[in-house]
Formats: C-alpha cells, sequence, structure tokens
C-alpha cells in the first residue's frame, strides 16, 4: 500500500515537472513579451527620462517624482475626470443597446441569424475606419445626418467642436463600435437561461417584462458584470477614435488619460512622466482583470 | 492653370499624415513647360553631363563605384520631394556601388523613429532629415554631423554642389549658434494667405489683406456672399496664431532661444487670440475650429470658405487645375500686425547622424540627392514644387510652373523666406516646442469653442506652459 502510494507520489511529481517543463518556453516568451516591458516601464517610471537630456534614463535621485508631480498636474487630473466620463458613459450605453439587441435576435428565425451576422460588422473594422468614418458623419457639410435632421427641422451644430457634446459623439462612435461584443455576451447568456423557470413564470401569468426582469435578467447579470468590466478595460484604451476625431479637443474636453500618456511620451518626450501615467493605468487595468477573474471564478462554481 | 505639383505642407507633425501626396504626371509637367523646357533640357543636360563626371570630380572622381559593399540607410518621412526622390535612388546606386535602403514613413512616425534614433547616437541611419521643429533638440544636443568640413572639402566635395546657391534663409535654421552648417535644405515652405474667391472680393472693392484687421475686416464683408464663408485654415494654431501673436508685438517665449519664460499672459497675445478666434467663430463654416488640415483643405478647394493662411505647398494644392477654386484663387503675403509681417516658415534638410558609420558615402548621398542636375530633373520631369537653390528660383522655367493666376508666387516665397532674417522663427526650434504646441493649439480652441475668454484661457495656457517647461527641466 505504502509503496502503491509512493510510486502514486513519485508519477505526481513527475508529471508536475514536466508540466512546468513543457510550459517554461510559453511561459519564458510570455514572459519576454510582457513582464520585461512592464519592468522597463516601472523602472522608467522612476526616473525624469527624456530624451533630450542626457543620462536621465539613470537618474534615481527622485523616485517618486513623477507620482508626485502627477497629482500636481491639472491636466492629469482633468484627463481622470474625461476618462471616468467617457467609461461610465461607455459601459452604460454598450450593455444597454447590446442587451436590448441581443433580445431581439434571441429567436431562432433566419431574419434574425443575418442580422446577427451584421450586426458584428462594426466590431471587426479597423479603427481607424471607424474613426474617418465618425468623423465624416459629424462633419456637417458633408453628413447625411446632419443633412436629414435639418430636412425635419431639427437641424443640429457641429458635435466634434462643441465643448458640450465632443466627449458624447466619441461615446456614441465607440458604442457603435463595440456594442455587438456586449451583444455578443448576452446573446450567448441568454441562450443558456433554462426553459424551466421561464415557462414555469408564464404559466403564473407572468408578462413578457417581468419574465425577463425576474427570471432572465437574474441569469444573466452576473454575465453582463463580466462583459461591463470587460468594456471598462477596452474604453480605458480608447485612443484612436480621440485621435482621429478630436485630437483631444476642443480645448482639452476629450483628452482622456491614455491620449495626455501619449502626448507626454511621443510628443513631449518625457518618457519618465508618461510612464509614471501608464503604471498607473495599469495598475487600474490589473485591478479590474482581478475583479472579473473572481467575478467568473465564482459563477464557474456556481454554475458547477 | 494647369495641374501643378503638390508638396506637403512641411510645418508640424500632426500635419503630415493628414495631407494627400499629390505629385503630377510627368506628363501634365511637360505640357506646362512645353514652351520653355528647351532651355530647361539643356541647363539638366549639361547640369547632368557635368554631375555625371563632376560629382566626385577632385580626387573621388576616378573612383568608380568607390562604396561598393557600403550600406546606407536613408530615411525622411513622405513629403513630395522625397517620394519623388525614391525613383531616383538606384540611379546613385549605380553610380557608386552603395547599396541604399531608402524609406519615407509618415511624418509622426518618422520623427519618433528619428528621434530615439538620433538621441542613441545609434548607428541605424546614415541619412536623416533634419525635421524642422527638431533642429534645436537634435543639432543643440549634438546628435548631427557638422558638415563644413564636407563643404570645405575639394576632395569629397564636387565644384558643382556650389553650397552658395542655397537659399541663406533656408540654410539659417540648419546650423548651430556658432554657425557651424549640420544640415542640407531640400525645402523651405512658406505661410501665406490665399483668397479661393478671390472674384468675390474684387467684387465688393478689395484686394488681398495687407493687415490682421484688414482681414478680419474682409472677412467680415464677403462672409456668406455666393454662400462663401469668410475665413477658414486648419486647427494648427500653434502655426497660425503666431503671426498675429509676433504682428502685435508679442512672442511665444520672452526670448528665444536663451530665454524660455512663456508670454501668454502679455496683452499682445491675448489680444491677438481673441482676434483670431474672432475671426474663424465669426467668420468660418460650421465648425471650422476643429477642422483639421485635410477638412479645411477640401472646403477650400471646392471654394466654399475664402480667406485663408495656407502654407505655399498647401496653396498650390488648393490651386490644382481639377479643384473649383483654380480659377479664382490669388495668392498674397501673410497679412502684417502693427510690429510688423512675421510668417510662419519651415525648413528641413538632409543630415546625418552622428553615429553613422558611413558618413562619406552619406555625404556622397546628400549631394546627390541636393545636386542642381537632379533638381532640375525631378523640376522637369515630376514637377517638384519645393527647391532650396537660388539658381532654381531664378529659373524663368520654374517660375513659370509655379506662377498661379498671374501671381508669382516664387516671389511670394522668395520674399516670405528672406523675412526669416528677422529671426522670429527661433521660438519654434527650441526642443520644448512641441509641448507649447500642443497647448497653443488648446488655448485657442477652448476661446473659439467658447468654453473660455481669450484672457482666461492664455492665462490657463501661460500656467500650463510653466508647469510643462519646468518639468521638461527648463529653468525659467
Amino acid at each position: 500500500m505504502t509503496a502503491a502510494l509512493s510510486g502514486q507520489s513519485s508519477w505526481t511529481d513527475r508529471r508536475g515537472r514536466e508540466l512546468v517543463w513543457g510550459l517554461a518556453p510559453a511561459l519564458a516568451v510570455l514572459a519576454a513579451l510582457t513582464v520585461v516591458p512592464a519592468i522597463y516601464l516601472v523602472v522608467t517610471s522612476l526616473t525624469p527620462l527624456n530624451l533630450a537630456v542626457p543620462n536621465s534614463e539613470w537618474d534615481f535621485s527622485q523616485p517618486l517624482g513623477n507620482y508626485v508631480g502627477m497629482f500636481e498636474d491639472p491636466r492629469f487630473v482633468h484627463s481622470l475626470g474625461v476618462q471616468v466620463k467617457l467609461s461610465v458613459a461607455s459601459v452604460l450605453l454598450q450593455l444597454l443597446i447590446g442587451l436590448g439587441v441581443a433580445l431581439l435576435l434571441h429567436q431562432n428565425t433566419t431574419v434574425r441569424q443575418l442580422a446577427r451576422s451584421w450586426v458584428l460588422v462594426p466590431m471587426v473594422l479597423p479603427p481607424i475606419v471607424v474613426g474617418i468614418t465618425w468623423l465624416a458623419l459629424f462633419t456637417v457639410d458633408i453628413s447625411p445626418i446632419h443633412r436629414f435632421l435639418a430636412w425635419i427641422g431639427l437641424p443640429v451644430g457641429p458635435l466634434l467642436t462643441n465643448p458640450a457634446t465632443a466627449l458624447w459623439a466619441i461615446v456614441l462612435a465607440g458604442t457603435w463600435q463595440h456594442f455587438p461584443f456586449a451583444m455578443l455576451m448576452a446573446l450567448a447568456a441568454l441562450q443558456m437561461v433554462p426553459e424551466g423557470p421561464v415557462e414555469a413564470a408564464r404559466i403564473d401569468g407572468a408578462s413578457r417584462w417581468q419574465v425577463f426582469w425576474h427570471v432572465r435578467l437574474p441569469f444573466i447579470m452576473p454575465t453582463l458584470v463580466v462583459a461591463g468590466l470587460f468594456i471598462l478595460i477596452d474604453s480605458v484604451k480608447a485612443f484612436p477614435l480621440i485621435f482621429i476625431m478630436t485630437d483631444g479637443g476642443p480645448g482639452d474636453v476629450t483628452e482622456v488619460t491614455n491620449f495626455y500618456v501619449y502626448r507626454q511620451a511621443f510628443t513631449f518626450s518625457l518618457w519618465g512622466y508618461g510612464s509614471a501615467i501608464a503604471v498607473l493605468i495599469m495598475a487600474g487595468v490589473f485591478v479590474l482583470s482581478y475583479v472579473i477573474d473572481r467575478i467568473t471564478t465564482r459563477n464557474d462554481g456556481q454554475w458547477s | 492653370m494647369k495641374k501643378l505639383p503638390i508638396a506637403r505642407p512641411l510645418s508640424e507633425p500632426q500635419l503630415g499624415t493628414k495631407w494627400a501626396k499629390g505629385v503630377m504626371s510627368s506628363r501634365s509637367v511637360a505640357a506646362v513647360v512645353d514652351h520653355d523646357r528647351r532651355n530647361l533640357l539643356a541647363v539638366g543636360s549639361a547640369a547632368l553631363a557635368s554631375a555625371a563626371f563632376g560629382l566626385y570630380a577632385p580626387a573621388v572622381i576616378g573612383q568608380a563605384k568607390r562604396f561598393s559593399g557600403t550600406t546606407l540607410n536613408v530615411s525622411c518621412w513622405s513629403a513630395s520631394y522625397p517620394s519623388l526622390l525614391a525613383e531616383y535612388v538606384p540611379e546613385f546606386v549605380e553610380q557608386t556601388g552603395a547599396k541604399v535602403n531608402y524609406d519615407t514613413p509618415g511624418l509622426p512616425v518618422y520623427n519618433q523613429r528619428a528621434d530615439l534614433e538620433l538621441s542613441t547616437k545609434g548607428a541605424g541611419f546614415d541619412v536623416l532629415n533634419i525635421t524642422f521643429i527638431f533642429t534645436n533638440r537634435w543639432i543643440g544636443n549634438g546628435w548631427l554631423t557638422p558638415l563644413d568640413p564636407y563643404i570645405r572639402d575639394k576632395n569629397k566635395t564636387s565644384t558643382e554642389f556650389d553650397f552658395a546657391d542655397f537659399l541663406p534663409g533656408a540654410v539659417a535654421p540648419l546650423k548651430d549658434n556658432k554657425g557651424v552648417t549640420y544640415g542640407i535644405p531640400w525645402v523651405t515652405d512658406s505661410a501665406m494667405a490665399i483668397a479661393t474667391r478671390y472674384d468675390i472680393l474684387q467684387a465688393s472693392g478689395l484686394g488681398m489683406p495687407e493687415t490682421f484687421d484688414d482681414l478680419e475686416r474682409f472677412a467680415g464683408l464677403v462672409h456668406k456672399k455666393d454662400d462663401v464663408d469668410g475665413f477658414l485654415t486648419d486647427n494648427h494654431w500653434g502655426f497660425w496664431y503666431i503671426p498675429l501673436l509676433q504682428g502685435y508685438g508679442g512672442n511665444v517665449f520672452r526670448n528665444p532661444p536663451d530665454d524660455l519664460m512663456p508670454t501668454f499672459d502679455s496683452p499682445e497675445a491675448i489680444h491677438s487670440a481673441d482676434q483670431i478666434a474672432r475671426i474663424v467663430s465669426k467668420y468660418g463654416p460650421q465648425g471650422a475650429g476643429g477642422m483639421a488640415y485635410g477638412q479645411s483643405n477640401e472646403i477650400l478647394k471646392a471654394g466654399r470658405a475664402n480667406l485663408s493662411f495656407v502654407t505655399h505647398a498647401g496653396g498650390m494644392s488648393v490651386a490644382e487645375s481639377s479643384n473649383k477654386a483654380a480659377k479664382t484663387i490669388r495668392f498674397g503675403m501673410m497679412p502684417r500686425g502693427p510690429k510688423g509681417r512675421f510668417p510662419g516658415i519651415a525648413s528641413h534638410g538632409w543630415g546625418i547622424p552622428v553615429g553613422s558609420k558611413n558618413k562619406d558615402a552619406a555625404w556622397a548621398f546628400i549631394q546627390w540627392a541636393q545636386s542642381k542636375a537632379l533638381l532640375l530633373r525631378m523640376v522637369k520631369d515630376k514637377g517638384l514644387g519645393s527647391v532650396t537653390r537660388s539658381s532654381i528660383f531664378s529659373a524663368p522655367d520654374y517660375r513659370k510652373i509655379i506662377e498661379v493666376n498671374g501671381v508669382d508666387t516664387g516671389q511670394l516665397v522668395l520674399d516670405t523666406i528672406k523675412l526669416g532674417e528677422q529671426g522670429h522663427m527661433k521660438y519654434r526650434t527650441v526642443p520644448v516646442y512641441p509641448q507649447i504646441n500642443v497647448l497653443i493649439n488648446q488655448a485657442i480652441g477652448r476661446i473659439i469653442s467658447g468654453q473660455m475668454s481669450a484672457r482666461e484661457s492664455m492665462l490657463q495656457a501661460q500656467a500650463s506652459a510653466i508647469a510643462d517647461l519646468k518639468r521638461a527641466g527648463v529653468r525659467l
């Protein structure tokens, strides 16, 4: 018995070692591609690295200088505010529209199957194409939307150069591009809802809305939360649409944190400062990823 | 007016990628210069012949393919001239035996790549473009090779090269404070004014605006006449606001390049910011304050906005024969303020990175790329519109190519470059100008969009500029 256990233990150990050896090349590549640059980013954030200042890459005399300076920089703080507005609006809009479209496409009919494919188109378009398309749609002189609105007696001025509407125009374009993701997630979750509780609710006289609100929504809510967190992470990476459509303007009303990092590093050559802000963004994304992981792990446990 | 060669605007990184590349076909250029090409051909052929034998005339002439085995890495951003040059590079390879890796990425990509390469003093490139707004940074930090020893060395430089032929105003930005030359200019783009519907101005008894007050008044008088807006320019205020600022006696910094204390809180800065914002918001099309080059240029080409500030290259693209504005466009000097006329000027030139291991071959490439013979051929064959050699500028054939509706735009360019001798562009070549450029764009954008008054916005720009410059290590 002992010998058998000993043999089993030996086999388990060997399997463990072989797993490690088997995974080692992939882990090494992963580390080279992600961990090493991340470490370099953190190290750089502790320096005042400026390409025009010799030896600034090894100047660790004020390692927290960038981090302290960051919160004394009103433009950085402003960019965080813009980021929060953009992220919250993106998550809410994309989830609502995604869920609404998913409900419409939930039933299996030929038309709806075709529609499902078409609805995915914005998601697979390159961001540059989306940016140029919406830039044209928001340009008063050439936009069919603006012409139509003017034709029905509701003329709308330029949205991208109006400080009150520029950010929301970006959110709208981003929502158009990304809502299919929320739609796919919601659709998949809806199809996993067991028919039993739905039938039971109907037999009890529940209306369609009551069935959705009290039966379907609780089932798909964990999926929607995960989708929302993914959208939130994606919104933090917002860049191409802002770069193409507003360049952060008018003034700085669409200058989100990611765009501010780009300016500091690539336009101003302040790599140390830009890295410090990037580290902060990275930490935020890590926290969100951790939250997603906890939620999905909990859900897996519930389902199993 | 025939179809003209187009060069890209050469002033700023964020504009570079938004300009469509437009190069006139050799056939259409030939049509333009048909009558005068014989002279040009004669000059070109003579120069070509002399170049063929004389480019390395002195000690090096006998050494055919003397750079065999050498690989030159050459990079420039994708303006018209460097793009055209790619077609001729095989000739250099044939003459010298050197292998040439030649690329022309977009301006922002090029600047980032070159900045990184130069700052590490790497040997990855042998010939690089010296981008105008980086001149001080790249030259001042010792990242480029002084070219005077090469220019003076008769063993390395043919007399045909004739360095003195380059326009002094074009070469000046490529020199350091001691007058040492680090670059050979291939373009000097100049800011000027245009009216795409000059006929409307004439019908109102007006000419081209001489002052900024004229500009505001004229734009108001012609606004919406024939459904054409009075004024439009692209939203690069870091370039277009400065002529007003300096025209009213202000400047970006207190005394560039030595004293970089920003001066956006000066009465002149606030007054001029208020005026440019007022002109754009009152007399521009809807959304004019946010229009990037591509958008504004299309509107100008269609003649749907009248007065504008453009670079010469940008104006020539509006004047292309295929555009509606071609027959009614008029060029004029950038208007002046009470303190004078300060049009924007931007020079770009070839330089050799200090880390290059093939400097002699690199210099041979630069000589060839900016030789009279080759430039004449490019003018003749490809309609090259941007040159920096006075001999080509003074050639009647060339001037005829860039004449637009009776206006000798070449003379406007020369006069503008001449104004550069005032030294008013020193503000632009300081290493920290990219930060300031963004701040100006934002400040004027805030005023035009009504977020702030001119005073509030410029005071905010002043505070931000001081913070940014301190962060960049500038002592104020």
